[in-house]
């Protein structure tokens, strides 16, 4: 009875941290590895223009026929700051997002608009002046990565489909897939909490939902790194969800792979209630959390994926998409 | 080559070739490699500087006479100059002469001193006329003699007449006589007032007093004026004073009196504008070995082969790359966040020249400050660069406030503070209000701790005695750092943070 207990229980030192071998075993990749195997050999510095700037990631995606939020306004010059409330008149709701931003930073969702004011999905209004502040700040560099000019977009606010909002505390849940090489190696789900104040970064407070890749069913769910089967706020079961049009999301994911370039990528989505799965953003620097959603490390993915591409450099999307769906099953 | 060899033979040669000439320069030339090894010694050069005005020049520079001795190690820096050592009786002179010299002429004489030397202010036995003093006319003249007799009816002897007088010399608050006395020598005299005023009241009295020139031994100071000080005769013997602390007997633990006696400490024939001013290192190679550094090869002599005054540039420079190496180690093993990449190196480098508590205090205050008028700042709705440019200005006004009021409050110190780094300062507050409204305060408190953990550790690293001679007398070392860095870059192991990070990986 005893020796049966001791196996069970953990070794003491996990409540406080795990040893780099255990870590290994687990296949977690930690961001030297990530940048050092994945990132820099993978993602020549020259492609990274492509998904830095916004504005032309949407451009590569509606060559290629992709759908994405649709662009209202771009904001250049201080001109356009100026004018920005008649620029927006005409619509209800819409996001603005810097082009060159990253990890959601300055990115402002406005979900309707009465007298002037201009109301974010909590519920807090924001008036005019305060909607050209934002802006101005965004072009004046705030939140780019280096501090640069940048330009804002204004564009279409997603619908999220209503299975979505059900698990996402006032805001919309999106789907990251990681892939390599064109494969499709992890996804999951991203749902704001009240913690996390309608944003989905998970170290905010937002949950991280891991992703079957082969049904799209979500499998798994943590919460600041510990593992929860309803939510938080809404109390509600998180596992055993269903995306729609999973097929048509890898599809999309890998198109980003082939419009960029890029060997190791995140792609962002969203699926709207009317318009399907939208493409949000590329990332070219995509975050480690989502082993932690998933309860697997990115390794036992990754390295499968390296010995295919060397046994098959050629293959084409479908059967990436395929290999994907058979071997990284949850 | 294979192209994964190149790495580990890259890696192999910087630490070979850096670790190569630092044994060469350890065993072969004496350099002591650990820092207890060798008692150090007092380098002091003297910098002479002047316009020549293009004819026969002829530059004196008086020495003192632990200096002119035999065993003293010492040197003349000065291309086409003649140059030797006269003496005279006790009293010696460096003496540099040319033809046909035009322009600005810098002359160099280094000596070292054992780090046991005294300081040359012992009193010397000896005989002193007194030849009638100065005689002053109007009323500057009754005030001083008002002054005299004052001081004379509450001292008892020449030592106490001489404390007596400085001490009211440098006091604040001064008796009316004393106000009107000053405002004649300012008017008179262009260089040190004070003492003179001090020397021409001791003469009225009956003491015989002259200036004398001092060097204040502290690295830190970089290239100095000459101290003026005073020698008075006591009546058996002349004794020197530093007037700004007329009670306290000079100590060859911080000062050395350069010049004493009579005669002046510079002449030069020929040239105008002239100057002398000092630099003091403290050295730890032997002197055998110093002449043998600067004669060795560009790599080997490395920054022992500038002058002294130049050199003293290096020793906060050398530092630079060990603080840049501490927060490599820190971000990409240790994983801590911090704002801004190598902000913590420069905030490390502040607090290598102001005591480190109130370097912490200093930057708690500044950042806090800034931070809530930074948030004052953005309800006016302002441009991002004009709004950093505003905190720049705010920080430098808040910089200002506290010199002053740390002055008031008695503590010297806080005027030193020029040299934090303002501009980055402001762009630390303006990135932590920034996370601050977008990740919430804890974020930016987490990353604002761990910028200053990271300083902090930068800054013990940097203090180390031992890592400061191995920067200064074996730069070639920083080829080690290099392979050292390099290969951190090569890591692709765990950070320790991610151990704590992904704890729940297992079990959950």
């Amino acid at each position: 009875m005893e020796s049966a207990m001791n196996e069970i229980r953990a070794p003491w030192w996990h409540r406080w941290l795990m040893t780099p071998r255990e870590l290994r075993e687990q296949g977690v990749v930690g961001i030297n590895m990530r940048n050092a195997r994945y990132l820099l050999p993978n993602n020549p510095r020259r492609l990274y223009r492509l998904v830095d700037d916004k504005l032309q990631t949407k451009a590569l995606a509606e060559e290629r026929g992709l759908s994405v939020a649709k662009t209202y306004a771009v904001i250049r010059s201080p001109h356009d700051v100026a004018k920005l409330e008649a620029t927006l008149k005409n619509h209800e709701s819409f996001v603005i997002k810097p082009a060159r931003g990253s990890g959601g930073r300055g990115v402002l969702v406005i979900d309707g608009r009465e007298d002037g004011k201009y109301f974010k999905p909590s519920g807090s209004a924001l008036s005019g002046a305060e909607l050209r502040h934002h802006v101005s700040n965004i072009l004046g560099g705030l939140y780019s990565l280096s501090g640069q000019r940048d330009v804002a977009i204004v564009e279409y606010r997603v619908k999220p489909a209503e299975l979505l909002t059900a698990i996402s505390y006032q805001g919309a849940p999106d789907i990251r897939i990681v892939l390599f090489h064109g494969y499709p190696v992890m996804a999951m789900l991203r749902a704001a909490t009240k913690e996390s104040d309608g944003r989905a970064n998970l170290h905010q407070g937002a949950l991280g939902i891991g992703i079957d890749l082969e049904t799209g069913c979500t499998v798994r769910a943590v919460h600041h790194g510990k593992v929860r089967d309803i939510h938080p706020d809404l109390k509600v079961p998180l596992l055993g969800v269903k995306l729609p049009e999973w097929e048509r999301i890898l599809d999309i994911a890998v198109t980003c792979q082939e419009m960029t370039g890029l060997g190791y990528l995140g792609v962002d989505l969203m699926i709207d209630e009317e318009l399907g799965p939208l493409m949000i953003e590329v990332n070219a620097r995509p975050g480690l959390a989502i082993q932690m959603a998933n309860g697997v490390g990115l390794l036992k993915r990754l390295e499968p994926v390296v010995t295919q591409h060397k046994l098959r450099p050629g293959l084409g999307r479908a059967g990436k998409i395929a290999f994907s769906r058979e071997n990284f099953r949850a | 080559m294979k192209s994964e060899l190149k790495f580990p033979m890259l890696v192999l040669a910087l630490i070979c070739l850096g670790g190569g000439l630092a044994a060469y320069k350890s065993l072969r030339l004496g350099v002591p490699f650990w820092m207890g090894e060798q008692s150090y010694n007092w380098q002091i050069e003297a910098r002479v500087s002047f316009l020549a005005n293009g004819e026969r020049v002829k530059a004196r520079l008086a020495l003192p006479p632990a200096a002119a001795s035999k065993d003293a190690g010492q040197e003349s820096g000065s291309l086409g100059y003649h140059y030797n050592i006269e003496r005279d009786g006790d009293e010696s002179d460096a003496v540099w002469s040319a033809e046909n010299r035009e322009g600005g002429q810098a002359l160099y004489f280094r000596v070292r001193l054992p780090e046991s030397i005294e300081s040359g202010a012992e009193p010397v036995p000896g005989k002193a006329e007194v030849d009638g003093a100065t005689i002053i006319q109007g009323p500057a003249g009754e005030a001083a003699r008002a002054i005299v007799a004052r001081l004379k009816s509450i001292s008892s002897d020449p030592d106490s007449l001489f404390v007596a007088l400085f001490e009211q010399i440098n006091d604040e608050q001064k008796p009316q006589d004393f106000v009107l006395l000053k405002k004649h020598y300012a008017k008179e005299f262009m260089g040190n007032p004070m003492i003179r005023m001090g020397i021409d009241l001791l003469e009225m009295a009956g003491v015989p007093a002259r200036m004398a020139y001092g060097v204040n031994l502290n690295e830190d100071r970089g290239s100095q004026s000459p101290l003026p000080m005073v020698e008075y005769f006591d009546g058996t013997a002349w004794k020197v004073r530093n007037p700004v602390e007329p009670g306290v007997v000079p100590n060859s633990r911080n000062l050395f009196v350069w010049h004493r006696g009579e005669g002046p400490l510079l002449d030069v024939n020929g040239g105008e504008n002239s100057r002398v001013t000092f630099t003091v290192v403290k050295d730890r190679i032997p002197l055998a070995s110093l002449t043998d550094l600067r004669d060795s090869p560009l790599l080997v002599a490395t920054i022992l082969g500038l002058p002294l005054s130049e050199r003293a540039v290096f020793r906060y420079i050398v530092l630079i790359p060990l603080g840049a190496f501490v927060v490599v180690v820190m971000r990409n093993l240790v994983g801590m966040a911090t704002l801004g990449t190598f902000m913590p190196v420069l905030l490390a480098l502040a607090f290598l020249q102001i005591p480190l508590g109130r370097g912490l205090v200093m930057f708690g205050v500044l950042i806090g400050v800034g931070v809530w008028l930074r948030f004052l700042l953005s309800r006016l709705n302002l441009l991002v660069v004009p709004r950093v440019a505003a905190c720049v200005v705010i920080v430098t006004m808040l910089m200002m406030l506290m010199s002053v009021v740390s002055y008031r409050l008695g503590m010297t110190g806080g005027v030193q503070i020029t040299l934090f780094p303002m501009i980055i300062l402001a762009w630390t507050i303006e990135r932590m209000s920034l996370i601050w409204e977008e990740e919430g305060r804890r974020s930016a408190l987490v990353q604002v701790g761990g910028s200053l953990l990271v300083a902090v550790l930068a800054y013990l690293f940097m203090r180390m005695g031992q890592i400061q001679h191995w920067a200064f007398y074996f730069p070639e070392l920083l080829l080690v750092l290099l392979a050292g860095i390099l290969m951190i870059g090569r890591y692709t192991g765990y950070r320790i943070s991610e151990l704590f990070r992904f704890r729940t990986f297992a079990g959950g």
